[in-house]
């Protein structure tokens, strides 16, 4: 947030506030010749000259409470302003459920600031309340859906109060709305990890849901990567199910070539090349192809680790055929 | 403005856009007024990989030493408590406090951090570092979970602060306020489903965590604790970051800030090699500004000093002609790393 100061006519400095005039501002003391040194406006040397007054004096005063709002509104970066307001509120006794109102104003206007949040997260531990934390994480997110902050914060809430009962439902929305949005895949993994668990039923469902999704876009990392991760729970891994690999292969017969794709397929080779169940489909020798033409064809950028991961196989085909 | 047909390094425009940095900043970057440390690290590093930390003339020098100096927060004089001790980022909260409430003057692990990488490009042999308080004071800052707090009074923790934390520890040469078995765990349980590694247990793999976190292993010996099958993943979520620059996250813009983070830890990971530079040079490039100096993260719009201190770190470890080498972990020149195991020596033989 920029210190738009200066231009606000009718700002009175605390200086010339009647009500102030029993307090001495301190100023800041930067040492006699400092450096990357702000030009900030007079606007913000003085609120930051009467907060430095009020901490000296720890003074805990409905006015000192006013000031820390004018304080963040000039640098909601401020964490020792933020920690002032927080140890007046409490030794004041302030109605918490007006602070968590004003903190989600100031929220919308500074989404990406971490101590903001940290505010948050303090006033809704102190309330034992979290009724209000998925509609503002919510409203972030329709702004910014892949905000770290508000997830962070999203998750923290979910995970602290239990409020996984409707989470699978948004995680879908936003999939629906987006299907490349890799927060949202996360999120999926979040709810079925804490909530749903991964038993055999669940597996198979979140297989069928993400290939759905893979049909959909093919070339979209976040469903391969989700579908690698439903996997991790699969006892056969990620070679022995017979829905995936006939998924892939389908995939592959219908020409797709999305490095994604052919990276996975590399990846069963391996694993069946390490369990010892190398068969006509799944062998060095075809992990080294897909590499090949990975390398020259469909993932240049990459050309130089695919020949590496190529070289692997190589070593690989040698062993097979001794 | 950005010339797209740029190849070359303006190397003399970023001399003076940090330099300008350096002296006096608009009133509209007053929401960094808390960070101001991490301004001059951005600037005083940049100048070194740049190879010009001779520009910094020795009065500006012993400017920016003192400055730095006056944000160290000092064992408390009455009960020699040194759980606030640490770097301040500015002065903002540079006052006297008595014991009451003195813990609102405290350090700040990244201040810390980047307050000791800017003493020691500035060739500072850091005799007026009270190692001893810093040390406590970093200690104080571990969580149960083996993260870290950014600082005593009333913030957030997370895998940026588990990195500073290391940096001061490795820097200082003293690891007694860090818990390496439990930042190891916290390290290990933020791995993600797709095998990046993320700020907090479960949230989304990030590269500049994954950075921070790899950076932790490096510095405290501990990359052989992930498996040989989670360093393989860990490379391949790292290479595909890969679109022409780097992104932090799949399926997010690039940036180039990320050429670094996402850059270093694959240095660490010695599989650097195995992306395309000429891809990634070109991208940090079409986001130099060549008029006034500086990078950005996207073509276009705005340079910072992070930006662009990150697009210079990110070009010299791709071996950008004009530029110093860069140590991955601790993010500073290997001339600065020298003069740090110089100083590592000094202190063994005083010891």
């Amino acid at each position: 947030m920029s210190d738009s100061g200066d231009s606000d006519v009718s700002w009175i400095f605390y200086k010339d506030r009647p009500e102030w005039s029993d307090l001495t501002p301190v100023p800041e003391n930067d040492g006699p010749k400092p450096v990357v040194v702000i030009a900030h406006s007079e606007k913000f040397e003085d609120v930051y000259d009467y907060f430095r007054a009020i901490l000296q004096n720890n003074e805990k005063s409905e006015r000192a409470l006013q000031l820390t709002k004018d304080a963040v509104e000039l640098n909601p970066a401020n964490y020792t302003v933020w920690q002032y307001r927080r140890d007046l509120l409490q030794a004041l006794g302030t109605d918490l459920k007006s602070e968590l109102d004003y903190v989600e104003a100031v929220i919308k206007q500074s989404p990406k600031n971490y101590q903001v949040w940290h505010h948050r997260r303090v006033l809704v531990e102190w309330l034992k309340d979290s009724s209000l934390e998925l509609e503002l994480t919510r409203d972030a997110l329709l702004q910014d859906p892949k905000n770290y902050h508000a997830w962070q914060h999203r998750q923290w809430a979910i995970k602290t109060f239990g409020l996984f009962d409707k989470e699978m439902e948004f995680v879908d929305n936003l999939i629906s709305e987006d299907v490349r949005n890799n927060s949202a895949w996360n999120q999926r993994y979040f709810v079925m990890n804490n909530h749903h668990g991964w038993t055999d039923m669940n597996v198979q469902k979140e297989i069928c849901y993400t290939l759905e999704k893979i049909k959909f876009v093919k070339n979209n990392e976040s469903a391969w990567n989700y579908l690698r991760g439903v996997l991790l729970h699969d006892k056969k891994g990620i070679s022995g199910n017979t829905i995936v690999t006939s998924f892939c292969e389908e995939l592959y017969l219908n020409k797709c070539r999305s490095p994604y794709l052919l990276a996975f397929l590399i990846d069963i080779c391996e694993e069946a090349i390490k369990k010892e169940e190398t068969n006509s489909l799944y062998n060095a020798q075809r992990a080294l192809e897909l590499c090949q033409s990975l390398a020259t064809k469909y993932d240049k950028i990459r050309s130089k680790y695919w020949n590496f991961i190529g070289e692997k196989f190589r070593k690989y085909q040698k062993s097979e055929n001794i | 403005m950005n010339n797209k047909e740029n190849t070359d390094l303006a190397h003399r425009q970023h001399v003076k856009y940090f330099m300008r940095f350096l002296n006096i900043l608009p009133s509209s970057l007053s929401s960094h007024d808390t960070t101001r440390v991490t301004i001059a690290y951005f600037s005083v590093a940049g100048l070194d990989v740049l190879g010009s930390i001779a520009s910094i003339s020795l009065d500006l020098r012993s400017r920016i030493i003192e400055w730095l100096y006056l944000l160290q927060v000092h064992p408390n004089k009455e009960n020699g408590d040194m759980s606030t001790c640490g770097f301040q980022g500015s002065s903002t909260i540079n006052i006297d406090l008595d014991s009451a409430n003195s813990h609102y003057r405290c350090g700040h692990l990244a201040m810390t951090y980047t307050a000791l990488c800017s003493l020691l490009a500035l060739g500072d042999d850091l005799s007026r570092i009270n190692r001893k308080a810093i040390i406590n004071g970093v200690k104080a800052l571990q969580t149960e979970e083996g993260n870290f707090s950014a600082t005593l009074s009333g913030c957030e923790s997370d895998m940026r602060f588990v990195y500073c934390a290391a940096c001061i520890s490795y820097i200082l040469n003293d690891w007694s306020g860090f818990n390496i078995e439990k930042a190891t765990e916290y390290i290990i349980k933020c791995i993600g489903y797709d095998n990046g590694i993320a700020q907090c247990p479960e949230l989304e793999s990030h590269g500049g965590t994954t950075y921070c976190a790899l950076a932790t292993l490096s510095l405290t010996n501990q990359l052989d604790k992930l498996s040989e099958q989670q360093v393989d993943r860990l490379r391949r979520w790292l290479v595909f970051r890969q679109v022409d620059g780097f992104q932090g996250r799949p399926n997010k813009p690039v940036d180039t800030c990320y050429s670094f983070w996402v850059g270093a830890s694959l240095k660490m990971l010695d599989a650097l090699h195995l992306t395309n530079y000429s891809s990634n040079r070109k991208y940090v490039y079409e986001t130099q500004d060549c008029v006034v100096g500086g990078f950005s993260k996207w073509p276009d719009t705005c340079t910072d000093p992070m930006h662009t201190y990150l697009g210079l770190a990110g070009l010299s470890l791709i071996g950008v002609n004009g530029l110093l080498e860069i140590e991955p972990t601790l993010n500073i020149t290997k001339r600065a790393y020298e003069h740090l195991k110089y100083l590592h020596e000094k202190w063994a033989s005083e010891a």
